[in-house]
């Protein structure tokens, strides 16, 4: 069961990351962003979910595609927007751009633009906290295509041999740019990877809120008992392409219309709140229109930031402040 | 790639250098380390081997001439390499600009020295620091005109002198103590001087001489009042003619008289020639040639002495060729240049004489139980008693003063 | 001071380390019982128990990657490659990871992550485990790099490695691990980076080298004084940061500039020090700078062939006579 203002919670951020990506898609067909985005609007329910059962001291690791978690783990969308605008009230004084974006205040360690590349950073950060034996926990999102790189099975065998409490979630959207996933992977369900490793492996309807939730809170009980890693394969869909201006030959229109009119992931969970009377229609439009308007003003706040310095381009590569940790 | 061979610098003050040799054709080939030209300086002569092997595409001097330190004399490469560029830019008189490093540049301009006056002693020229440091300091040394003359000739550092003059100026007698200094210090050793061809040539022919011949000799003292009376009538009508030519004149006449003289010796006969090929020794350099006069005793005096002088000036200038070196049926040797009043000479072989000839100097001498001044002259005839007896060796000798004595029997 | 040899002098500055600030922790393959291959971590485990002093798989990328991750999240690992050569196999965690962090968060993270190990020829290895790798950290951004060229060295640069904020590459040479050197026995002897060591003085030539070649260097100095050169010998100590004014200085003293190193040549770290000297003291110079590298072909494993690949102390004295111009006899 979901206590009432987490469904909130997670009803709330869901739009927030719908409106924000469709902002964002809005502003690059403006011409106002540069660069790769890879737009989350389809998967919501996966990082909303997952990341209401976390606190700002417990860690993830984002993918390319990290827009959803970088909001789910608590950033402002303003700052977000503009770091992906490249400014420098971003979170990485517009050095990140979409594909990097860090909130470590948040504990987020960061999107990370190689595929599979967050996987053993976020099996680190676990080992850190096995060491310090706090009681945090780390998830690292990662896509079905990064289940088939070589880190996946050395973070997985890493952590059930060392039992850390770190969370893989598999976010199977389908396809690995073009790739669908029956091309690319031996497996039907990511999910019985887990087995190899000794780790409870599972796979829900990435779209529904529910069935993740219960997947999450289920792993994250289980690394706070020190009893291990887990491994939730969500399989979800992503509604635009692999980036802005991707042709999606790979896919019918059909296909895509089908999971948007069925499947939506936002439009399922307010039937259910709606059907369970957690909330009232209003109540939930009041949240729809206060995402909308967030994001409207994050793209105001973004667009009006001053851009970063070309003279301190050099700054930060490394922490200067020699013995500052002794 | 062809590379520019260049004049190098041997010893602190050497300015220019004079070749005096190439020991290849152009066009011709050679092993690197082997000799390529030689070459004098006022002090030294040295032999320059090629740092690299390779066809010597082009000689730009050819022996005789002096060129500048550093300055390009030929071109070294693979047969048949284009050339083109490199001799153009020779012609256009824009050949290898000086270069320096950036050290010897930027020392040279602190110093207040243009750099392309220094000599460089880098690869190919290349000015480096020490080069600049060393004319520096060479410049700034305060010396008079003779001591800097007197350290040239003595390859005395000036640098390293205290000057005794006023304001430490050194003066000659200070370079002179240097060199003495050095000289004492310097460590005398003894040096190997490697064997020349030439030297291989006359060690052998010299010490087989010795070796396969009966050899003697018979001296006899010439009174050359009529020889000198005959050179100074042909002086007066401008015809000129050495002692040596007169010499080589009566030989020749006394060699087609003395047949067993103009022989060689082998071992199933002696072997007469009817030909009459004078040899005539040549001091060079660093040996002894002996160029032939060949049918000496068909040619006039003024003929001989035409074609002795010839041969003379090719073998000190090296340009005699071997075959003007052979076949010869005696020698003549003059030390008289050299003070010598009378030696003894070793047969050039297979010859079965030669005649040493002394100086020319005014003796007194008994003519009719007077005592009278002439001008004399000692001769010596070695010979191979293997083919002449002491009796006929001694009557062609007498002979030689006979004519000699007597220049008008030549007639 | 006490002598140790260059493995020891490593492991006991790990030891020193882990008791001093209980963030730090080592993992590798074989680090545990074993105490390492090359045992720079023997016994730590009896001290630290196998928590801190962590055998892993054989996955590279993994555990490069979890070094990462337990650096961003606070701990400051020490992670031990049995050989260099494999942080090609976890290059992407180093180069794309570690190096990059903290730059594209905005210079919020600090990744004090120490990854070591040896490298180099000396034990018949063979390709994939003789090379010199250390110019390929040089080359992205946010790696320093240490090469320790004595056990003092080893103690002092690792020490500074361990409490640095950023990821620290740190190579050793597997042919000093069983030499003996002075150590000073403080515990808190710490060499700083980017400060070059002048090993000799010298007035004619400047030989920078490091690693192995330090030796190397030092005993073709030697040679070369009593041929009348003296030899200037600089070891950086880190390639990042690279202290160039000692070197330019020096340079500009000399005027003359022998780089000797056994990574390749080819766009070797020498080839980065020439350049820079010659952008720095070009005026100085009198000669062109030469660089001595391995030559252009994989470490082959037959010990002639090996030392036929890298420059040996005789190549060392002829670079510094052909700058020097010098003329035998």
């Amino acid at each position: 069961m979901i206590p009432k203002e987490r469904k909130r919670w997670i009803y709330k951020t869901m739009n927030q990351i719908r409106c924000f990506e469709l902002k964002i898609q809005n502003l690059f067909e403006q011409n106002l962003l540069r660069g790769s985005v890879h737009l989350y609007v389809g998967e919501e329910a996966v990082a909303a979910a997952v990341c209401s059962l976390l606190r700002d001291e417990d860690y993830i690791t984002s993918t390319h595609r990290g827009h959803g978690h970088c909001i789910a783990k608590g950033a402002r969308l303003d700052r977000a927007m503009a770091e992906l605008m490249g400014k420098s009230a971003g979170y990485c004084k517009g050095r990140s751009g979409s594909m990097h974006i860090a909130d470590f205040e948040k504990g987020n360690l960061g999107a990370n633009a190689i595929v599979g590349g967050g996987i053993p950073i976020a099996t680190g950060a676990a080992l850190a906290v096995k060491l310090r034996r706090s009681d945090q926990v780390a998830v690292s999102f990662f896509g079905d295509g990064a289940a088939n790189e070589g880190t996946f099975h050395e973070s997985l065998n890493l952590a059930g041999v060392w039992k850390l409490p770190v969370v893989f979630v598999c976010e199977n959207n389908g396809y690995g740019i073009s790739v669908p996933t029956w091309q690319s992977t031996a497996v039907k369900d990511i999910g019985v990877r887990g087995a190899s490793y000794d780790i409870p492996g599972i796979t829900v309807d990435g779209n529904d809120v529910y069935a993740i939730y219960e997947a999450t809170k289920t792993a994250v009980k289980r690394a706070k008992a020190g009893e291990g890693p887990s491994l939730i394969e969500c399989k979800t869909y992503r509604y635009l392409g692999h980036w802005t201006g991707d042709p999606q030959t790979y896919r019918t229109k059909e296909e895509v219309e089908e999971w948007k009119s069925q499947r939506d992931p936002i439009t399922l969970f307010r039937e259910k709140l709606l059907k369970e009377k957690a909330f009232t229609a209003e109540e939930l439009d009041a949240i729809e229109q206060a995402a909308l308007k967030e994001a409207e003003e994050a793209a105001e706040f973004a667009i009006n930031s001053p851009e970063p310095d070309p003279a301190d381009v050099l700054e930060d590569v490394f922490y200067e402040k020699q013995g500052a940790s002794l | 790639m062809a590379e520019w061979i260049i004049m190098p610098k041997q010893g602190l003050q050497m300015t220019e250098g004079t070749i005096t040799t190439w020991f290849i054709e152009e066009g011709g080939h050679i092993e690197a380390g082997a000799d390529l030209f030689e070459m004098e300086t006022d002090k030294l002569t040295i032999r320059i081997p090629a740092s690299e092997g390779g066809t010597l595409l082009k000689i730009l001097h050819p022996a005789g001439d002096t060129v500048p330190i550093t300055k390009p004399i030929a071109i070294i490469g693979a047969s048949g390499e284009d050339i083109a560029m490199m001799l153009a830019s020779v012609e256009k008189g824009a050949v290898t600009p000086q270069f320096a490093t950036p050290r010897a540049k930027m020392t040279a301009e602190q110093q207040g020295i243009p750099y392309q006056e220094v000599p460089g002693s880098g690869p190919d020229g290349l000015v480096i620091e020490r080069d600049v440091l060393g004319y520096s300091l060479a410049a700034s040394v305060r010396a008079t005109p003779l001591a800097r003359k007197l350290a040239s000739i003595e390859d005395v550092d000036l640098v390293s002198v205290s000057g005794t003059g006023s304001h430490s100026k050194i003066m000659a007698a200070d370079v002179r103590r240097a060199a003495r200094r050095n000289r004492q210090s310097s460590v005398r050793g003894e040096k190997v001087i490697p064997l020349t061809g030439m030297r291989k040539v006359v060690s052998s022919r010299m010490k087989g001489s010795l070796l396969d011949m009966a050899q003697a000799t018979h001296r006899i003292t010439v009174d050359m009042t009529e020889s000198v009376r005959l050179r100074d009538m042909l002086k007066e009508v401008e015809i000129k003619v050495s002692y040596n030519d007169i010499v080589l004149r009566c030989v020749a006449r006394a060699l087609s008289e003395f047949p067993m003289m103009n022989s060689s010796w082998s071992d199933t006969g002696i072997i007469q020639k009817e030909y009459v090929n004078l040899g005539v020794a040549v001091a060079v350099s660093d040996g002894l040639l002996v160029p032939v006069i060949k049918d000496a005793d068909l040619l006039t005096l003024q003929e001989l002495s035409a074609c002795s002088s010839e041969l003379a000036v090719k073998a000190k200038e090296n340009r005699v060729t071997s075959e003007e070196c052979s076949g010869g049926t005696f020698t003549v040797s003059n030390l008289g240049m050299f003070d010598i009043d009378s030696f003894t000479a070793i047969i050039n072989p297979p010859e079965a004489g030669i005649l040493a000839v002394g100086k020319l100097s005014r003796q007194p001498s008994v003519i009719k139980d007077e005592i009278v001044i002439r001008p004399m002259m000692q001769l010596s005839l070695t010979y191979d008693h293997r083919i002449v007896d002491g009796a006929p060796a001694a009557m062609f000798l007498r002979r030689i003063k006979e004519l000699l004595e007597n220049p008008g029997l030549l007639l | 001071m006490s002598k140790k040899t260059y493995a020891t002098a490593i492991r006991d500055t790990i030891a020193e380390e882990m008791r001093r600030d209980d963030r730090v922790f080592i993992m590798g393959e074989d680090v545990e019982t074993l105490g390492g291959v090359f045992g720079c971590t023997r016994d730590l485990y009896k001290e630290f128990g196998v928590e801190r002093v962590r055998n892993t798989p054989i996955s590279e990328a993994g555990i490069v990657g979890a070094g990462v991750g337990a650096a961003c999240a606070g701990m400051r690992p020490i992670v031990e490659l049995m050989y260099m050569d494999f942080t090609l196999v976890s290059a992407d965690q180093i180069l794309n990871q570690a190096a990059k962090t903290r730059y594209v968060f905005g210079g919020k993270a600090r990744i004090p992550l120490v990854i070591r190990g040896q490298q180099g020829i000396g034990r018949g290895n063979a390709a994939t485990h003789s090379q010199s790798l250390e110019t390929l950290f040089m080359h992205v951004p946010g790696l320093k790099v240490a090469c320790p060229s004595t056990a003092a060295d080893a103690a002092g640069l690792l020490r500074t490695a361990i409490r640095d904020d950023n990821p620290v590459m740190f190579f050793e040479h597997k042919a000093l691990y069983s030499v003996s050197f002075d150590v000073p026995d403080d515990t808190e002897y710490m060499i700083p980076f980017g400060k070059a060591h002048v090993k000799r003085a010298g007035k004619d030539v400047t030989i920078v080298a490091s690693l192995l070649y330090v030796s190397r260097a030092l005993e073709a100095a030697e040679d070369l004084a009593k041929q009348g050169i003296e030899a200037e010998v600089i070891d950086p100590r880190t390639l990042i940061p690279l202290d160039m004014d000692t070197i330019v200085e020096s340079v500009k003293k000399t005027g003359r500039l022998v780089i000797a190193h056994e990574a390749h040549r080819m766009a070797g770290w020498g080839a980065e020090v020439a350049a820079q000297a010659t952008e720095s003291a070009f005026r100085y110079l009198d000669a062109a700078p030469i660089r001595l590298g391995a030559k252009a072909c994989p470490i082959p494993f037959n010990l002639e062939l090996e030392s036929a690949v890298v420059p040996s102390i005789k190549d060392i004295i002829d670079a510094a006579k052909a700058v020097c111009y010098h003329q035998e006899g």
